[in-house]
């Protein structure tokens, strides 16, 4: 992202020779975006309505490599089996987590997009989670903060949207099987509108201290346009009753197994 | 150390006063700036400057932890809430038993108007239709709906079911629906499920909303009252919403107190 941002200066400083301190940057940065961003305002829904179980077996999303797998570092393979064979009841959502990104964007229900000049806002059903995008040129936020849903930065690259994430914490997983990351998982994503009702979704991973290289997944995300569509309110910890249905043994609250 | 905070008390409650009458001054002077679709334009990242009003909306004396305060009752005239007398008895209850009973002790969403005055910042993002804000504190978010005119029939939140329209430079939020299980402050100051809000969103110079909710309750209250407050602009360079992920938090306490 550092050198994105920084060849994109470049470039304003190439096409505007005079411009040379960094506030001049600043705004030349902002003449180079020349034709209007599209406007990803609206409803969307994506293709995973009971939410993403298991990233790698769910067809179509991992792109990247060719066999659809995660490429954990063997240590880590370990950790992920180890996760969905003992600590299901770790599980984040289940806590009543937000989910993290890019899982955040195979959550069931649909999400919403308020675009404004400065900022692409995304508010999902599912959670009540949210994520505010900034499209203003700013840095990330310093890396002793940590977050569920991590720091997104925009950028518009013609009609796509580019979204740089990292401060992402690592209580989130992948999915809900027990595919995992660290704290140093790092996300780039482009939105692009293929047509009117149609968002193309690609994320590009990375997390050296869990995979051997980086990874791509994608999603398409379909226009909701029923005319009186709205997102209600989403209560989870106020309801919660999941931890029953765990024994104490598995992290849960029940004296002994459920039926 | 005591006089020390007491006088910083004072000096932030006099602020708050000050900020109020210089609010009341120029309401009818001030031209807010406009969105692209030509509404008063409220989009920034917002804070409560008083921040007794999450510990009791009433005039109070300071105790541990807890910072004096004027009170933020602009009706009835004495500042204090118009209870019925049983409901008098269970406010004198919550109070007593404030700690554990207070709903935020469980993580549970704040209900309007608690979430405004809550010591975190919020984000509001306009469109034409809607007007979104996005709550630093658990990842909370609510609707306005500028398009739709009446309440939602038969279905209940912990936040209500919020309508809006512009009277002037005023956004005017109508607010129903509410359940019986959300409080006003810490001190235990309560409703029924019967509870009508009526929130009015001023801008009244560049860095300052006024707010004011107007509270009914006939369950209740004897009468219905108002409380007023100034809303602050965020103005410091890249500032963005974080979280407060309470259940999280609550999670590592209980883990840590284990130990």
């Amino acid at each position: 992202m550092k050198h994105a941002m920084a060849m994109v200066s470049l470039a304003a400083v190439l096409v505007h020779p005079q411009l040379s301190s960094a506030a001049q940057a600043g705004q030349a940065r902002r003449t180079t975006q020349t034709a209007q961003p599209p406007d990803l305002s609206g409803y969307w829904l994506g293709s995973y309505c009971v939410g993403l179980q298991n990233i790698e077996t769910a067809k179509g999303v991992i792109v990247e490599p060719a066999s659809g797998k995660i490429p954990y570092r063997p240590e880590m393979a370990a950790k992920a089996k180890d996760n969905t064979a003992n600590h299901m009841a770790d599980e984040p959502e289940l806590h009543c987590f937000m989910s993290g990104v890019p899982h955040v964007m195979y959550v069931q229900f649909g999400f919403q997009i308020i675009q404004s000049r400065q900022s692409v806002a995304m508010a999902w059903d599912f959670m009540n989670a949210y994520r505010i995008i900034p499209t203003d040129g700013r840095p990330h936020i310093p890396a002793a903060i940590k977050l569920f849903q991590g720091d997104s930065v925009g950028r518009w690259e013609g009609t796509t949207l580019v979204v740089d994430t990292t401060n992402q914490n690592d209580r989130t997983w992948l999915d809900t099987t027990g595919n995992f990351h660290s704290d140093a998982i790092h996300v780039v994503e482009r939105f692009t509108l293929a047509d009117a009702n149609t968002i193309r979704y690609e994320a590009t991973i990375e997390d050296p201290n869990t995979f051997t290289g980086p990874w791509k997944v994608t999603e398409t995300f379909r226009r909701i346009a029923k005319p009186d569509y709205e997102q209600l309110e989403f209560a989870c910890v106020e309801g919660n009753r999941d931890l029953q249905h765990y024994t104490e043994q598995a992290g849960g609250t029940a004296k002994s197994q459920p039926r | 150390m005591k006089r020390a905070l007491a006088g910083w008390v004072v000096t932030i409650v006099v602020a708050a006063a000050t900020v109020i009458a210089a609010g009341a001054q120029s309401r009818q002077s001030y031209a807010p700036p406009k969105t692209a679709d030509g509404q008063p334009d409220l989009q920034g990242i917002w804070q409560v400057l008083n921040t007794s009003a999450a510990w009791n909306l009433e005039p109070h004396t300071a105790s541990w932890g807890v910072p004096a305060g004027l009170g933020v009752i602009a009706d009835p005239p004495d500042r204090m809430i118009p209870y019925q007398p049983a409901a008098m008895a269970r406010k004198r209850e919550n109070f007593q038993n404030r700690d554990a009973a207070d709903p935020l002790a469980k993580c549970y969403k704040p209900g309007v108007p608690r979430l405004t005055y809550l010591p975190f910042p919020f984000q509001i993002v306009q469109s034409p239709q809607l007007v979104t804000i996005f709550y630093e504190y658990i990842h909370n978010y609510r609707t306005i709906h500028l398009n739709r005119a009446t309440h939602l029939e038969g279905i209940d939140f912990w936040n209500g079911d919020s309508i809006g329209h512009w009277e002037g430079n005023t956004l005017v939020v109508d607010v129903a629906n509410f359940n019986d299980e959300t409080w006003f402050d810490r001190a235990g100051n309560f409703h029924s499920d019967a509870l009508h809000v009526v929130e009015r969103y001023t801008r009244t110079d560049a860095n300052t909303i006024t707010y004011e909710a107007a509270i009914e309750d006939p369950k209740v209250f004897t009468r219905p009252w108002k409380m007023s407050l100034p809303l602050v602009l965020h103005r410091e360079p890249n500032f963005r919403l974080l979280e407060y992920e309470c259940q999280a938090y609550a999670e590592d306490a209980a883990k840590e107190s284990k130990k």
